[in-house]
């Protein structure tokens, strides 16, 4: 068997945006420099009935190509991935997170990579077919193409450990004993869940749906709940709620799956939940990978059902709190230079610090990790700034005092602050090597300047 | 300058153009000898040469099925360039002089992608009606299959009923005494089995070919032409511009 070496990864990945490019190449160009100029494209394009239908047709057999595409290097990637001993985090949420690349400079502060699964599959091979709306689909499909479009030079940037993967990862691909499987615990734990918030003792899913569609409105599902502090905490009073069942069924209309009541709606979603943390979980294992999600609804739910795996898994997740969305305005290419610096160690023990195996596991909303992590990085720009500010002093320094005394004593023959005469040769050395150290002061700042950490505080500091 | 942080010049229909035509050229790789529809090879060459061109200079693209010494469905695409993408300025079937709507040639492009799904030169009825139902609103098609010993009973009911009038023609009257329930639909007329098949779905076009039988891909289109922009449209008004 040929060894898969990082080249066989990257020429992997440069067929895989080949393709994307010779479906979507005529559209690119609509990408603004906004970090989020993907997400309406694929509306706007569906405004146009005529030309929209012919671009659906026209990248029709994408799920012929991209399944033909990873039929032929999955395994390669999967293979490539299993032997990276470093630490990976696999995504798991919404087909990809609503803007990859800050997903990614969050979390690429951390973990070495990040596991993506490929929306292009996910999408053209399972979801086509149950989403009903065409316009639907396509407005879908180029937000997620571009999602991952736009990281194309990290996915690719010969770097130690490659930040992005993508993959395809869906539970149909998982065989059928274990899919089966999978699918069996999902649904007890679902009807083991139901039963607790509701006080029921149905051990069929079945029978937990059939009790969940009687309930038409949110307020009789919501008096059903007796114990509401089980529910993820946006869902824990009725307002929040109904909010989520009505957007849920928004979303829900664009599919084939049957609306009966708001109950019914509700029990879908949370089935749906417990199937997607096992099939998380499946793929964590075989990849040796944490889980990583981008919001708190799905982290609840696997929180619920697996626990918190410790620090990583806790940290990984407390970055993607809004309150850490400042990290966003990182640019880019800065993950480059944190990989180049090799300041991933440091940046990762900066974070850890004060954070305990205990703390994390106990911690299922994340929110004393995540205030520790904002000191972390508080405590890190501070020392930082002050790194700088005692660089640009001691430069300051050399500029305005020690070098005109030092040449005062060089013209004069003297060196006042010796008081005893010293040869020319000397005291010409001397302002020689006080020149060297401003030169060097100099370039260390505006190193310092230009590296991670500093374009971090910069980001932070223009929140 | 951006809109909801998309860069301003839209131009979706020269976009889409260049999707369909990455399409075509992906059917070119799969398939060397593969030969859409003249219409798309004229906005091919169309296409190619506009980048050469400079703003509000036309370029032109001609191209047709046949044989030397044989030509038919000749076309000339002509495309402007503009400061803001391409405008097509005409489509024109040189044979029947007769110029095709832009939205037509969408359609037609389409339904070069649908048979496409189909190999070889040739689909069925049912396949034929699928392509067209996809490409034009209305479900308009109908491949009448197993279906036509029941239109020809109802036919033979409406017609001894006086629901139907016949003009006096005697070869199709002639072939109708002719007939036995025991004939074939291969060995109907194609005239009668037009005739026999409207008598079971109203306000669509049915497709009374045996459902084995073979039809060649560019009379679908040829088809769809006329039932668009022929006389026939004017009997269904099948096609409603929203774009």
């Amino acid at each position: 068997m040929d060894m898969i070496t990082s080249q066989t990864i990257s020429s992997i990945y440069s067929e895989y945006f080949e393709i994307i490019d010779s479906f979507f190449g005529a559209i690119k160009h609509y990408l603004g420099k906004e970090e989020d100029s993907h997400i309406n494209l694929g509306s706007h394009i569906a405004r146009y009935p005529l030309i929209s239908d012919l671009i659906l047709d026209a990248i029709g057999d994408l799920d012929e190509v991209i399944g033909k595409f990873w039929s032929e290097n999955a395994k390669k990637v999967f293979d490539f991935i299993k032997t990276q001993n470093t630490l990976k985090c696999i995504y798991s949420g919404d087909i990809s997170p609503l803007i990859l690349e800050n997903f990614v400079k969050k979390s690429a502060l951390y973990v070495d990579s990040i596991i993506i699964a490929d929306p292009i599959y996910n999408l053209t091979i399972f979801q086509k077919q149950i989403i009903l709306d065409n316009k639907y689909y396509l407005n879908k499909l180029v937000r997620h193409v571009f999602n991952v479009w736009k990281l194309k030079d990290l996915v690719l940037a010969n770097l130690k450990e490659n930040i992005i993967f993508l993959l395809p990862i869906n539970i149909q691909l998982v065989n059928q004993k274990d899919r089966e499987d999978l699918l069996g615990k999902a649904n007890n734990k679902f009807a083991n869940y139901i039963n607790k918030i509701t006080g029921q003792t149905l051990s069929d899913p079945k029978d937990s749906l059939a009790f969940l569609e009687d309930f038409q409105k949110p307020e009789d599902l919501f008096k059903q709940i007796i114990e509401p502090t089980l529910l993820p905490r946006q869902l824990r009073d009725l307002n929040s709620l109904s909010e989520f069942l009505v957007s849920f069924r928004d979303t829900g209309k664009y599919s084939p799956l049957k609306d009966n009541s708001i109950g019914w709606n509700f029990g879908l979603y949370v089935q749906s939940q417990f199937i997607r943390v096992q099939e998380h979980r499946f793929f964590c294992e075989k990849l040796i990978a944490e889980p990583i999600y981008d919001y708190e609804l799905p982290w609840f739910f696997f929180n619920y059902e697996m626990g918190c795996g410790g620090i990583d898994e806790a940290i990984i997740n407390s970055l993607q709190k809004e309150k850490f969305e400042w990290i966003s305005k990182v640019p880019i290419y800065a993950l480059k230079i944190l990989r180049e610096e090799n300041k991933l160690e440091y940046m990762r023990n900066t974070l850890r610090k004060g954070v305990t195996d205990l703390k994390a596991k106990k911690d299922s909303d994340l929110l004393k990790v995540s205030e520790q992590i904002e000191r972390n990085f508080q405590e890190a720009f501070k020392q930082q700034k002050s790194e700088i500010v005692s660089l640009e002093k001691e430069v300051a320094n050399i500029v305005k005092k020690e070098i005109p005394i030092t040449a005062g004593g060089f013209l004069l023959g003297f060196v006042p602050i010796l008081g005893d005469i010293i040869s020319f040769l000397t005291a010409g050395r001397d302002i020689k090597n006080l020149l060297v150290q401003r030169s060097k002061n100099k370039k260390e700042i505006a190193v310092k300047k230009n590296d991670f950490i500093n374009l971090l505080v910069q980001s932070h500091d223009n929140k | 300058m951006t809109i909801n942080n998309i860069n301003m010049n839209i131009d979706f229909f020269g976009d889409g153009m260049r999707i369909f035509l990455a399409y075509i050229s992906r059917q070119y790789k799969k398939n060397p000898d593969y030969k859409p529809h003249p219409i798309i090879r004229a906005f091919e060459c169309a296409l190619e040469g506009i980048n050469k061109c400079k703003n509000g200079n036309c370029t032109m693209g001609v191209s047709h099925e046949g044989t030397t010494t044989n030509i038919c469905d000749p076309y000339i695409v002509v495309l402007q360039k503009k400061s803001n993408g391409i405008e097509v300025k005409e489509i024109r079937n040189v044979k029947v002089d007769k110029q095709l709507p832009l939205d037509i040639m969408v359609i037609i492009f389409r339904l070069q992608i649908h048979l496409d799904k189909f190999e070889g030169d040739t689909v069925n009825p049912q396949q034929m009606a699928d392509a067209l139902n996809s490409v034009i609103p209305g479900n308009k098609f109908y491949a009448l299959g197993d279906r036509w010993k029941e239109a020809r009973d109802e036919f033979k009911k409406q017609l001894a009923e006086g629901k139907i009038y016949l003009t006096e023609d005697s070869d199709i009257i002639e072939e109708i005494n002719r007939i036995r329930n025991d004939t074939p639909w291969e060995d109907y007329s194609n005239r009668l089995r037009a005739f026999i098949g409207t008598s079971i779905k109203a306000g669509v076009v049915t497709i009374t070919s045996p459902k084995d039988s073979k039809i060649e891909k560019y009379k679908v289109f040829d088809y769809a032409t006329e039932f668009m922009i022929g006389k026939t449209a004017d009997y269904f008004k099948p096609f409603k511009k929203d774009c």
